[in-house]
């Protein structure tokens, strides 16, 4: 019977065959090109649990699809499948949340008689298409490809209202900020295969296993700039962290999500919450068995994680549109992500990442129907008392805020404690810059729990502060049904890894942490390989696990910390907003609020560096084109000229002139042969 | 006619290109060696020998020579067609050659 | 003594100042007497080396020289006439059409 596995590419060419359907016939369509995507994403989701149960049942997959250019004696470039539990994992994620996002676009677009929506439905599959084949990528150079095809979906969705100004500039500063971190990663992609001859991630051909063959010394790799093994491959990770940290949305190149609010809310919630950004924390999870070799680079991942997670945290807290609080907030969990990838804990990332895609999805999806009932009004501000009128969307909202905050038990809680202790646990084992990033990570938990409640109770509790506030406009099923789907799972999600119950009690829960585990050795990319006890992570990156209060305690003061701070920043809000009538306290922060709301000018800062660093730059290399290498040629022609200018008045028509010429000419040669043949 | 007139523009690459050439080949001429001359045979009739030469009928001199049998002949086709040429380069459109002539010497 | 040196280096002289005519005239016909000279050069160098080695080759081939010579004073002639009367004078430096 066939298996999961050879219906593997039609996961992804569903909702490519959405995109043609809604492109062409989408005009002809009831409901423009929707149910095609919909009877696609339920297509795509269907084969991907069959495939994930295939894979619970112990089989993976890894085949090539078609080769491109097949190398005689060197590399090849094709495009392949690669299913193992990791992105077994992601394909239902992103498939479910895609579904229901299509699903919430029907009350979103059709029902607000938005205009060209056959555009946006097949703009919006073929995101799908390429997110989906981006997961199940089995070499880099593939990756790459559908990375970039998610940024141009992202900058055609965010750009979908394009006739006014603020999408299209905030589209081409996506593409724009995500491209030039892209630029790293393609260098960096063209450097794995110089070095390695390959950039398959799994399998014993695979550039991480001959990394780590290298490391050992069992194995040869070519190496350039003349830099150690070690060095070489950390050089190489963090070229294509380049590409992460954009697509990620990590500082320095954030700047584009939170102008992405531009478009509108379901891609908000299918791209910018849970999928695209997701791209880069996953591609750093497939290498993590190439990351795992260079400590330095484990590092700087770990410190940008954790400083993205307080810097986005701290702009999160004064802003006053509802889309905008949860684009920071999403910028400071991916940090969260990225802490974890780089303090050795990699179930606990690909764990945050999971809890992170339901209850942001769900947060935006909620928002999503506030602005429907609001008019299109995002200002939370003049919200307020929506909890009586919204019901639905108000306990999916809380739950995903509950989550979202970290606050026991829902999903959030589990996996943001266990980045936190994993992260706290290998700093204490001798690596003190982790101290550092779970510092800082520890602080955005209250900024988080904080930001958090003031947004629910700006927006739902209270007085109505306008109009459109005490007479919302209703929604329908199809904006309810994805609400509570998601609510229902921000609620237990958390249940697929209970570690820290675990730990206590003896109970074995941590599901997730097997799940990934059961990838074949062949492959390497099972979770043993990567951080048990004689994994890549204790030999080559140093990281030891360290218990100071032994280890049930240190969980159990870690998880009272955490949730501590996260009950503290959500019990400080609930002081000042959840108030019939609350005032903007954050006025009293002064000019830091000043510093918050403008971003820390860091768009300014970025604009500056293009107009007044770069163009002065690329002015000065235009100058040296035109006049000295344009110059060179030009004078090159006009020395021609010139001298043939000159030497054609020889020809004067005289007779005599010429004679006299030859006869010159014979003296010269007769000259010449005389001292030559000894004539003299 | 004008009576001739001394030139004073002189073309002075010729004048360096002649004595250039007279220069050097006097400097060939003179440093060059030469075996002993050989003249002829005295009391031998070299104009009778030259005329041998041009019929070739070499072996009837005693002088050493060749035979120009061919060339002779060819000479002599050359300056008929030379004489043909100058008669042909000479006439006019309408077909007379000579211009200044007048009945009866007439000036 | 008189050896095949004098000879060599009369007919050098003679032979310079052909050339020197023929770089330096404009008229015309002294331009065709400037090439006689040169002929004549050759023509004393030949009988010089004739006697010089006792072969009379050199006589008999002077001779041809001679003949030719003037048939190629016939032509010449020719072409001054056509000179004259396209140009209107016989002046070498005037026709300057074949230039560029």
């Amino acid at each position: 019977m066939t298996g999961a596995f050879d219906f593997a590419p039609a996961i992804a060419l569903l909702p490519l065959a959405a995109f043609a359907v809604a492109l062409f016939g989408g005009n002809y369509l009831p409901k423009r090109g929707a149910l095609a995507g919909i009877t696609a994403l339920v297509g795509s989701l269907v084969l991907s649990i069959w495939a994930l149960v295939t894979v619970a049942g112990g089989e993976t997959y890894d085949a090539d699809l078609y080769t491109f250019v097949a190398g005689q004696d060197t590399l090849s470039l094709h495009l392949g499948i690669l299913i193992d539990p990791l992105s077994a994992l992601m394909l239902v994620i992103v498939s479910l949340i895609a579904l229901l996002v299509f699903v919430f676009s029907l009350g979103y677009m059709n029902d607000e008689d938005e205009t060209g929506l056959p555009r946006y439905y097949a703009e919006l599959s073929l995101f799908s298409f390429s997110m989906l084949a981006f997961v199940f990528a089995d070499n880099l150079l593939m990756a790459f490809m559908f990375f970039e095809l998610v940024g141009l979906c992202s900058y055609l969705l965010i750009g979908f209202w394009f006739r006014e100004a603020g999408p299209s500039s905030a589209a081409k500063k996506a593409f724009l900020v995500t491209r030039f971190g892209d630029y790293f990663f393609l260098v960096g992609t063209v450097g794995i295969f110089a070095t390695f001859g390959t950039g398959m991630f799994a399998g014993s051909e695979s550039f991480p296993h001959m990394a780590e063959q290298a490391l050992a010394g069992e194995h040869s790799v070519r190496t350039f700039l003349g830099l150690g093994e070690q060095a070489w491959f950390t050089v190489l990770g963090l070229l294509v962290l380049g590409g992460v940290i954009g697509k990620s949305a990590q500082f320095p190149l954030h700047t584009w999500l939170p102008d992405a609010m531009e478009g509108p809310t379901p891609v908000s919630a299918l791209i910018h919450a849970a999928t695209m950004v997701a791209a880069g924390v996953y591609l750093v999870a497939r290498m993590y068995g190439f990351y795992l070799l260079s400590p330095t680079a484990l590092g700087v991942i770990a410190l940008v994680g954790g400083f993205t997670a307080l810097f986005a945290a701290s702009m999160a807290l004064v802003k006053q549109e509802l889309k905008q609080v949860l684009a920071y907030s999403t910028i400071s969990q991916y940090g969260y992500m990225m802490l974890a990838l780089g303090g050795g804990g990699y179930v606990a990332a690909v764990f945050h990442l999971t809890t992170h895609a339901i209850f942001k999805a769900l947060l935006f999806l909620g928002a999503g129907s506030v602005i429907i009932a609001m008019h299109h009004n995002e200002n939370m501000w003049d919200m307020g008392g929506l909890k009586d009128k919204m019901p639905v969307t108000y306990y999916a909202f809380l739950s995903g805020s509950l989550a979202l905050a970290g606050i026991f038990p829902f999903a959030g809680f589990w996996s943001k404690d266990e980045v936190l202790y994993e992260t706290l646990i290998h700093g204490f084992g001798g690596s003190p810059l982790l101290l550092a990033g779970y510092a800082m990570g520890l602080l955005a938990v209250a900024f988080t729990g904080f930001y958090t409640f003031r947004m629910v109770f700006l927006t739902f509790h209270g007085e109505p502060r306008t109009a459109d506030a005490e007479d919302p406009h209703g929604v329908r099923w199809n904006v309810k049904l994805p609400l509570a789907v998601l609510g229902i799972l921000a609620a237990v999600a958390g249940v697929i890894n209970l570690a820290p119950v675990e730990k206590v009690t003896g109970i074995h829960l941590t599901f997730l942490h097997d799940w990934l585990d059961m990838a074949p050795d062949s492959f390497g990319t099972a979770v043993h390989h990567y951080t048990g006890d004689h994994g890549l992570m204790h030999e080559f990156a140093g990281y030891t696990a360290a218990h100071p209060l032994g280890e049930t305690g240190t969980v159990l003061v870690g998880a009272a910390i955490s949730l501590g701070l996260a009950l503290a920043g959500a019990g400080l809000a609930y002081r000042l907003y959840a108030v019939p009538s609350p005032t903007e306290h954050t006025d009293k922060l002064g000019s830091l609020k000043t510093l918050l709301m403008n971003n820390y000018y860091q768009d300014e800062y970025q604009v500056w560096l293009a107009r007044d660093v770069t163009l002065p730059l690329s002015r000065a290399a235009d100058t040296f084109d035109q006049s000295v290498i344009d110059g060179v040629v030009n004078a090159t022609s006009s020395v021609s000229l010139f001298a043939g200018e000159r030497v054609r008045r020889i020809q004067t028509g005289l007779v005599t002139h010429y004679a006299t010429l030859i006869t010159l000419s014979l003296v010269a040669l007769l000259v010449v042969f005389g001292y030559l043949g000894g004539w003299f | 006619m004008s009576r001739p007139r001394i030139v004073r523009d002189l073309n002075p690459g010729g004048a360096v290109a002649a004595l250039a050439l007279f220069g050097v080949l006097v400097a060939v001429f003179v440093t060059a060696t030469f075996p002993d001359a050989a003249g002829f045979e005295a009391g031998v009739s070299i104009t009778a020998g030259i005329g041998y030469a041009l019929f070739d009928m070499a072996d009837q001199s005693p002088l050493v020579t060749e035979g120009f049998l061919v060339s002779f002949v060819l000479i002599a086709v050359a300056l008929d067609a030379a004489l043909d040429g100058a008669i042909l380069l000479a006439r006019r459109e309408d077909g007379s050659v000579l211009d200044r002539v007048r009945k009866g010497g007439e000036e | 003594m008189v050896g095949v040196t004098h000879y060599l280096v009369l007919s050098a002289a003679v032979f310079a100042i052909g050339v020197f005519g023929i770089l330096t005239r404009r008229n015309a016909l002294l331009f065709l007497m400037s090439v006689e000279l040169m002929l004549n050069a050759a023509n004393i160098n030949l009988v010089a080396f004739s006697l010089h080695y006792g072969n009379l080759s050199g006589q008999v081939f002077a001779l041809f020289v001679m003949a030719l010579a003037a048939a190629e004073v016939a032509i010449g002639l020719g072409i001054i006439l056509v000179l004259d009367r396209n140009f209107g004078g016989i002046d070498v430096t005037v026709p300057t059409t074949m230039r560029r």
